[in-house]
């Protein structure tokens, strides 16, 4: 059943905090207005929700962990 | 048989490393590192591979997915196995991005026919691409993928009959996954084929609150990692190369050393318990 778009709608699940928390309010709503197919809301329904806040959490602090650019490749590109 | 242990070069152990070759047998790189990096770089990289055996390890090319594999990201790869000529190469049976997003790690997908038949197909792109098939790892999850329709145990084994692929396991990833769902390690062990495992991964987490195991990489492997090490020398028919993983929180080079040592200990177990049963 999964498609590109179910992965995506997952993908967003787990980066966006804002969707994230619209979808754990109201699953089936929030799956459906983001286009997803009876049968995938009714799949996102049966989610694991503390698996999913967690990885989210993190996902959020490993994207958080990466050092910022280092400021000569900065100056380097702009030679 | 010739088994090797070593372990994930990070620039932080660089120094370590390179002053105990004698107690590391393979060295395992950050492939996507090097994907964009000057011809110095690679020269570097080549340099290593002079002093101790180098195998390829990516990290973001999500090939466990329904959409199709980063062609950037395979040309880099291409780019780099072309550079260093690794005995092997090997990416994870994960998503990382969609709809224009990157989750920033490895996601589990779902487990289901229509990610199988994605994964195949990415696989066989990259085959084309790199000129040779990696070995996928298995990953560990705090979320059971929604929409699955194979268990873990099935999943692998799935992949593993539809790709030419063998399987890098990732011990701590199995560990984890058990715990955080209820089911035993040793148990899904023994329905993998011997035959396909060719490479392990070594690694730490720790406990989040409410029990579930993070597969965070800063922490030592525990002591059920050693056993499922050697469960698998045990049983496996070919070389395996062990590596240990360490992304952080880094102990003393010879505390890093001593867990090396453990792991061919348990290798070293696993195989006299081969032989004796034969």
């Amino acid at each position: 059943m999964s498609s590109a778009a179910f992965e995506a709608y997952l993908v967003r699940l787990y980066v966006d905090e804002e969707a994230r928390d619209r979808f754990l309010r109201d699953p089936r709503s929030a799956a459906t207005a983001a286009g997803l197919s009876a049968a995938e809301c009714a799949a996102l329904e049966r989610i694991d929700r503390e698996g999913l806040v967690l990885a989210a959490a993190s996902f959020a602090r490993k994207r958080g962990a990466r050092p910022p650019r280092r400021w000569w490749r900065r100056r380097w590109r702009r030679d | 048989m010739l088994d090797r242990i070593g372990i994930g070069w990070r620039p932080e152990l660089a120094a370590g490393i390179l002053s105990h070759l004698d107690r590391i047998d393979v060295v395992e790189v950050i492939a996507d590192d090097y994907f964009r990096c000057s011809r110095r770089g690679l020269a570097a990289l080549r340099t290593l591979g002079a002093q101790v055996p180098v195998v390829l390890h990516g990290v973001g090319m999500g090939l466990a997915s329904c959409a199709p594999a980063d062609e950037r990201r395979l040309a880099g790869m291409a780019r780099v196995v072309d550079a260093v000529a690794p005995e092997i190469w090997s990416e994870h049976l994960a998503f990382v991005r969609g709809g224009g997003l990157e989750i920033g790690h490895l996601a589990a997908p779902p487990r289901d026919p229509a990610t199988l038949a994605g994964t195949a197909a990415n696989v066989e792109r990259a085959r084309r691409v790199v000129g040779m098939a990696p070995l996928l790892e298995n990953v560990a999850t705090l979320v059971d993928p929604p929409a699955s329709t194979y268990d873990e145990g099935e999943w692998i084994g799935a992949f593993l009959g539809a790709t030419s692929c063998d399987l890098l396991l990732d011990l701590h990833n199995l560990h984890a996954n058990a715990v955080n769902f209820g089911w035993e390690a040793s148990s899904l062990l023994r329905r993998l084929p011997p035959h396909r495992i060719a490479a392990i991964h070594l690694a730490g987490g720790r406990r989040l609150a409410g029990g579930r195991v993070l597969d965070d990489h800063l922490h030592d492997p525990p002591a059920e990692v050693y056993a499922l090490l050697a469960e698998v020398a045990a049983r496996a028919t070919r070389p395996l190369t062990v590596i240990l993983e360490r992304d952080g929180h880094y102990p003393p080079m010879a505390e890093l050393l001593s867990q090396l040592d453990r792991a061919r200990a348990a290798v070293t177990g696993g195989r006299a318990q081969q032989a004796a049963a034969r």
